[in-house]
């Protein structure tokens, strides 16, 4: 495998990583998997074209990516409290098993995909050129400029992440919560404002990975079913872990390159799929090592 | 009166596939994302072998709800030991890869223009005989020893166990009977339409079956087959706004969902015994 494509499949990788993170955020604290992530991608993308198409009359190059982004992030901010609203707070509150999560979720999906489909119909679009530059060359290995970007800007995002997970009040309140959400009720903590700030982070990643994978594939309103690579992701790594989502998704963007080197585009989906099933079987706790058991 | 009955087979094909949903949600509390999978297993498998290979029909159907077992094999197998999370994942990911596979064996298959030409086996009658046989195993099934291990092992897993049931087992023979029972759907679907293309078969038809079973009520069969009739049947016939169709399905799951868990039917079965008390009801009532 030459440099070139390994180069290749960690930029895929990262954008995967987005999706994987944002997933095992959510899954960590709520113990279900939020299948509602992929419509959150969807809607973000849509309206980061919007974005990006209004603010084409002022600003262009960097700064309309840039511009861009930050409305599909903030977007995806505000879609996650919504989505925390209207689908999880009633039946969180209602102490409800998990199936209903589950279900809640996957409406909120299917509900957001359909809207996007409704409004957008379902014609293809595609973001604006961005830069006049397509190829970087670094020490004789051609990158394409999206993918140095998709590298770039996830890392970043998912340092960030990682930092405020790790370094600030809001982080330790939110790890406490998916350690244990009855003693963290008891210490005094608002588990609502915490779920919420949950939402909001996997919105932000949901709405920077939306962009990307706008830009990478095209738009349509479908877009939010690449959330299956975020679980595959998440699945090589260790349903939950964070890191181990990370690990997972360069693992299969790597995989994915190669294999679409290998046998082609078309039928590669199938080969992915064969490894995962591998690897339930052989080792179902993902790399990490976490399992999640169900509650007793 | 032809586009009725058009309306009405299709409506039964459904009901088949919704009971398949049925038994692995509804009974057991699995979420399988890959049942129109199945049931384009059982189109497929059915037709190419009709058609290349000029099997009948009626060896034909037998064949097709193996493949679908064996399917449904592998990927039941490796996933009902795992949280129940990974199924709904994994039969995703098989759905996806099922339609990868047919996309792209165009000799085979015909790739994304599908095959057509497929002589038109099944009518009205086999189709709605067919949901009668499907609906009285799947009765059956329900109130046999499985299905109350089913119901067991939905509400708490830990606890079934500890009673000795073999949990796994019991989620793999429930998830190889829904998925031969949707496999046959498929059979039917295909030699009705006479045209089949994978684009038919996405996970939201799966979804679509796993609404409809909440809609009804998750713990009634009785909910499962008259939400079909009604959220399959009635917007076909009115055509009103066949593109808010999903969205509205939707924001009732959500309602449903948040206020009224246990959905339209709640425990309600309709059963010759209830019938019998209607009937005394009324006659007093007169």
């Amino acid at each position: 495998m030459s440099i070139q494509q390994l180069l290749n499949g960690v930029s895929l990788g990262s954008v995967y990583a987005l999706i994987a993170v944002g997933f095992a955020l959510v899954f960590n604290i709520l113990k279900f998997s939020n299948f509602a992530h992929g419509g959150v991608m969807t809607l973000t993308a849509y309206i980061g074209l919007a974005a990006s198409l209004f603010f084409s009359a002022w600003l262009s190059g960097v700064s309309l990516f840039a511009a861009t982004l930050l409305s599909a992030a903030l977007a995806g901010a505000l879609v996650g409290i919504v989505l925390e609203r209207m689908a999880f707070r009633r039946i969180r509150n209602n102490n409800s098993p998990v199936i209903y999560y589950f279900i809640s979720s996957i409406t909120m999906g299917i509900l957001m995909e359909n809207i996007v489909t409704i409004f957008a119909s379902s014609t293809f679009y595609s973001y604006p050129k961005f830069f006049e530059l397509t190829v970087v060359n670094i020490a004789h290995v051609n990158i394409a400029l999206t993918d140095l970007l998709m590298l770039v800007f996830s890392s970043v995002s998912l340092i960030l992440l990682l930092w405020v997970l790790y370094r600030t009040k809001i982080g330790l309140a939110i790890r406490a919560l998916s350690f244990d959400v009855n003693t963290a009720n008891l210490m005094g903590m608002d588990s609502n404002r915490v779920v919420m700030a949950t939402f909001i982070a996997a919105g932000i990643l949901g709405g920077i990975a939306g962009v990307f994978l706008g830009i990478n594939y095209t738009l349509y309103p479908q877009l939010g079913q690449l959330i299956v690579k975020g679980f595959v992701a998440s699945v090589i790594g260790g349903l939950g872990s964070i890191t181990g989502a990370m690990i997972g998704a360069v693992l299969l963007g790597v995989l994915e390159v190669t294999l679409i080197g290998a046998v082609g585009a078309g039928i590669a989906p199938v080969f992915v799929f064969i490894v995962m099933l591998v690897f339930l079987l052989v080792r179902p706790r993902g790399i990490s090592g976490v399992i999640v058991q169900e509650k007793a | 009166m032809e586009y009725i009955i058009a309306v009405l087979t299709f409506t039964g094909i459904t009901v088949i596939g919704v009971l398949g949903s049925y038994l692995v949600t509804g009974l057991t509390g699995l979420f399988s994302f890959g049942q129109a999978a199945f049931f384009s297993v059982g189109a497929y498998t059915s037709v190419m072998l009709v058609k290349n290979l000029e099997v009948p029909f009626l060896l034909a159907v037998p064949a097709a709800m193996a493949v679908g077992l064996l399917a449904g094999f592998l990927v039941g197998y490796p996933t009902v030991r795992l949280r129940r999370d990974y199924i709904s994942l994994v039969t995703f990911g098989f759905g996806e890869a099922i339609i990868a596979l047919l996309n792209n064996s165009v000799n085979l298959t015909g790739g994304a223009m599908g095959l057509s030409g497929i002589p038109q086996y099944t009518n009205f009658t086999v189709v709605w005989a067919s949901v009668a046989v499907c609906l009285a195993l799947v009765v059956g099934y329900k109130y046999s020893k499985y299905g109350r291990q089913c119901l067991a092992l939905r509400a708490d897993e830990l606890a079934a166990k500890a009673m000795g049931i073999n949990v796994n087992r019991i989620k793999l023979v429930t998830f190889l009977f829904a998925a031969a029972m949707t496999s046959y759907a498929g059979v039917l679907y295909a030699f009705y339409t006479t045209y089949v293309e994978p684009g038919a078969f996405g996970w939201i038809v799966s979804a679509e079956w796993i609404i409809i079973v909440f809609v009804g009520g998750i713990n009634s069969l009785t909910g499962s087959v008259f939400a079909t009739i009604l959220l399959t049947g009635l917007p076909e016939m009115l055509r009103f706004a066949s593109e808010w169709r999903i969205a509205v399905y939707c924001v009732i799951v959500l309602l449903i969902i948040n206020y009224r868990p246990i959905g339209i039917f709640g425990e309600f079965e309709l059963t010759f015994k209830w019938l019998r008390q209607l009937g005394k009801k009324g006659v007093k009532a007169s």
